[in-house]
């Protein structure tokens, strides 16, 4: 279901500890405009843990997570 | 099957929340198969000690290493054979889901942080004798009374490192940029295999180490195979004690500190029965040293973006940033060893050590320990209300939940 879903825009964030990568998330997620649709990349393994769950708890939709050896993508929908 | 197995559980992370509580159980197991509480700020010290050693000075003769020991080689230790097997586990576990590549800081300024803030949480952790693990997870369990000071000073130093990481100058340069992204390269699988094979060379080798370790003494090699298990635990599940205080200021996010707290109401049972049988619980000072040493360690582990246990597993995956983090660690606590004599008595050696179980009797204090633990769940709780009341009132004044210039960001971005 994900393949047909197209990011609106786009985060690309390496070599960055937390709490940077879900910081710059959440800050990215609240300029976009509803329905649109954010895709992250990042190799802060960490951020499977919270990337996700913050997308969640600030009412975004979290469309997918896929970890391809150290990178982490998720496809967040405001 | 197999194929799904495996994904399941060498490549794909584990739930942290299960992961801590069995950390929780595990931990309980190793205090009553080896008389220690699993910790490790306590051997890095050490190794800080051994590593001055070699360079002709005497830290044998310093009153910390007197409290500590510093007697043989981290072989002979508990803590030393623990902290190894932690490293094995964490290789074995990182080399089977090919998460290791060598992430560079993206500035000098993370560097600095990761120094300085390893820095400060290895003095901090070390002036209240212990980290996130022998002065709060572990420490807990114990009924030891410092370990509660400490948990509070340590939350409300999160705070203050959380507000500090988060101004400007801290911020990370990453923006948002129009459009979806290429597609993410798919890792060669030659080196995949490769690496889940060497995962299980490493994996053999660190188990066949504590059978022999084992054969020699029983404690010993029980300590180090549970380390392998703990360096499991924490890198497939990416157990981060630091996130559990930080991301309650930050995002709001209060997953990994209730699951932190069930853990440790699951291994105070525990514990309370190895002492009901007899065996002593590891008491200490609850001075002024737990809440300046807690406080301190806070702000150190937020700044440094990991604690001692954090550390370890994201420095084999090979960012580069969790390296100094180390560094900054050990020579933090290296740094206390050397000046206990100054403040010792003072703020730690001339104050008691309360135990809640010789306070309140023993099931007094079992029930003061679980009293607490629910009312700090409780805290937990009313704070995840007030913080997204406050983010939906922000939001409805049309404000942006989290800081920043995002919408000039996407502007700009969209100039380009």
């Amino acid at each position: 279901m994900t393949e047909s879903v197209v990011a609106d825009y786009n985060l690309e964030i390496y070599g960055e500890p937390c709490p940077y990568p879900a910081v710059a998330t959440l800050e990215a997620m609240a300029s976009l405009k509803p329905g649109e649709v954010l895709e992250v990349l990042t190799d802060c393994s960490q951020s499977i843990n919270n990337i996700p769950s913050d997308a969640r708890n600030h009412g975004y939709e979290v469309l997918d997570i896929s970890q391809q050896g150290v990178m982490l993508r998720f496809l967040i929908r405001r | 099957m197999w194929l799904t197995f495996k994904n399941k559980f060498f490549i794909q992370f584990w739930s942290p929340f299960a992961a801590v509580i069995a950390a929780g159980i595990l931990s309980t197991y190793f205090f009553g198969l080896t008389g220690s509480l699993w910790a490790v700020t306590g051997e890095f010290t050490r190794w800080g000690g051994h590593i001055m050693q070699w360079f002709g000075a005497e830290p044998e003769t310093w009153q910390y290493f007197k409290i500590i020991g510093l007697e043989g080689t981290p072989l002979d230790r508990v803590g030393g054979v623990m902290i190894i097997g932690m490293f094995g586990g964490c290789l074995a576990a990182v080399l089977w889901a090919n998460n290791m590549k060598l992430r560079m800081p993206s500035s000098k300024k993370r560097i600095g942080q990761a120094l300085i803030g390893g820095m400060i949480a290895g003095f901090g952790a070390r002036l209240a004798m212990g980290c996130n693990l022998a002065a709060f997870f572990t420490g807990i369990p114990q009924f030891t009374l410092h370990a509660w000071l400490f948990a509070f000073a340590a939350a409300a130093g999160t705070y203050i490192g959380a507000k500090i990481t988060l101004l400007p100058f801290f911020r990370s340069s990453a923006t948002v940029k129009p459009g979806g992204l290429k597609k993410v390269i798919k890792p060669n699988p030659n080196q995949v295999q490769n690496r889940f094979r060497l995962g299980w060379v490493v994996f053999a080798a660190i188990v066949a180490g504590s059978f022999y370790i084992m054969s020699s003494s029983t404690k010993l090699g029980f300590a180090m195979l549970m380390g392998i298990v703990f360096g499991l635990l924490i890198e497939r599940a990416q157990i981060c004690f630091t996130s559990a205080f930080r991301d309650m200021w930050i995002t709001g996010r209060t997953h990994m500190a209730k699951a932190i707290i069930l853990g440790m109401a699951v291994s105070v049972i525990g514990i309370y029965s190895y002492v009901q049988l007899g065996m002593t619980p590891k008491t200490l000072w609850a001075g002024p040293n737990a809440l300046i040493g807690g406080l301190l360690f806070g702000i150190g582990i937020v700044i440094a973006g990991g604690c001692e246990t954090g550390w370890m597993y994201r420095a084999l995956e090979g960012q580069i940033h969790f390296w100094w983090v180390g560094i900054g660690n050990i020579i933090g606590a290296t740094i206390l060893a050397y000046y206990w004599d100054v403040f010792s008595a003072p703020l730690a050696t001339n104050w008691d050590k309360v135990n809640l179980l010789d306070v309140f009797g023993p099931l007094g204090g079992l029930g003061v320990t679980y009293l607490l633990l629910a009312l700090s769940f409780g805290l937990i709780l009313l704070w995840e209300k007030h913080f997204f009341k406050k983010q939906r009132s922000l939001k409805n004044a049309k404000l942006s939940p989290v800081v920043s210039q995002p919408d000039v960001v996407i502007a700009m971005a969209k100039t380009l």
